[in-house]
């Protein structure tokens, strides 16, 4: 019940402080292995964005847009896993569409991902590793 | 506008917003996920159709249980302010449905004007306060390396200073302005375009297209407010 009521309050009293501060943006990036005990780190982007889209795809995904976002949660869990807010879920969530999309395109075995954030300092924009999980098998 | 033709509109708005997200969450969600979905999707149809409209008040607390249900499932809102919206919009709307002085009902969906109008004014305040607005450098920041960009080349824009910072003022005054629109039906009806094409950019540029047919279905509620009590 209370925690229930954690959830609906922000939604019956919201903040709407939309975009007050640019906080780090995270990204998440993941390398594949053979095993737990194969340490090569190869890190790619998760879903990385296209060069430039359409405007046939910028208005289809006006309407339909799935992928978007669900990769727009998965920001939101990144941001709740750097902040040990429900790390166990958002790892979960991030792990399962993680496997879900490597089980396609890669005959490895397992996997690692991690949460760099981008952040300006003064002038200059760079970028910190936070977090780094465990290998996880992929299928 | 009466209180019932603006809660009507609401609800067949509302269900309009939902069920794509619906649909998107039943072909692409996990098997709990499709399940719960799959739940609400005759419950939008029977909010938008009404064939029974002594039911809506029913429909609509039970889309509110299937909300309450997302929120443990995915740990909060799935897409932060446009999940938070529609549910503030159902709860304004079952709250209206349920209680039984006409007053109360109006304090209700009142309420959810009243929340409309602060989610343009208090995202003015908090941006006018914050330097890094007030100069352009925080709308630069997004296009630069938030998530938010839909292409990389979108990215490039972040070096259009003179562009992003006239975009960052208009969006503020916009903004802050908004209460002041309620003062005449016509000036609210074009901030309200105003407001929507604004959204419709977002969804554009950022991916936020879950934010459109959700803040566009609260409107009813504004400008019944407006013709209620300013007229």
């Amino acid at each position: 019940m209370l925690r229930t009521l954690q959830l609906i309050l922000p939604a019956l009293i919201p903040s709407w402080n939309f975009f007050d501060v640019i906080a780090p943006s995270p990204r998440i990036e993941y390398t594949t292995c053979n095993g737990p005990d194969d340490t090569r780190l190869d890190w790619q982007p998760f879903r990385p964005r296209p060069e430039q889209i359409t405007l046939t795809t910028m208005l289809r995904r006006l309407v339909w847009n799935p992928r978007w976002n669900e990769s727009l949660f998965l920001v939101s869990c990144a941001e709740r896993l750097s902040q040990d807010i429900t790390p166990d879920h958002s790892a979960r969530e991030i792990t399962t569409r993680l496997r879900r999309d490597l089980a396609l395109t890669t005959t490895a075995s397992h996997f690692r991902f991690r949460l760099v954030f981008i952040h300006r300092e003064g002038t200059e924009i760079t970028s910190e590793v936070i977090y780094i999980s465990a290998a996880e098998p992929i299928s | 506008m009466t209180l019932d033709l603006a809660m009507r509109w609401t609800e067949i708005l509302l269900a309009l917003a939902l069920t794509i997200p619906t649909l998107e969450h039943i072909t692409a969600g996990d098997p709990r996920e499709r399940l719960l979905f799959m739940l609400r999707l005759p419950l939008l149809v029977l909010l938008a159709v009404a064939p029974f409209p002594s039911l809506t008040p029913w429909v609509c607390l039970t889309l509110c249980v299937v909300a309450i249900l997302a929120l443990h499932r995915f740990e909060g809102p799935y897409n932060g302010g446009s999940d938070k919206m529609s549910l503030l919009i159902l709860f304004c709307l079952t709250l209206a449905h349920f209680l039984p002085e006409p007053r109360w009902k109006e304090l209700a969906f009142g309420y959810l004007a009243l929340q409309l109008t602060l989610s343009y004014f208090i995202s003015g305040w908090v941006k006018i306060r914050n330097p890094d607005w007030r100069t352009g450098r925080a709308l630069q920041d997004v296009f630069a390396f938030s998530a938010y960009p839909v292409a990389e080349n979108l990215r490039t824009l972040a070096d259009q200073k003179s562009l992003l910072l006239a975009g960052s003022w208009l969006v503020i005054t916009c903004e802050l302005l908004f209460p002041f629109s309620l003062m005449s039906k016509w000036t609210l009806i074009p901030f309200l375009i105003l407001a929507a094409s604004f959204h419709l950019s977002n969804a554009i540029f950022f991916g936020l297209n879950r934010f459109v047919l959700v803040w566009i279905a609260a409107y009813p509620s504004i400008l019944w407010l407006q013709a209620r009590f300013i007229g």
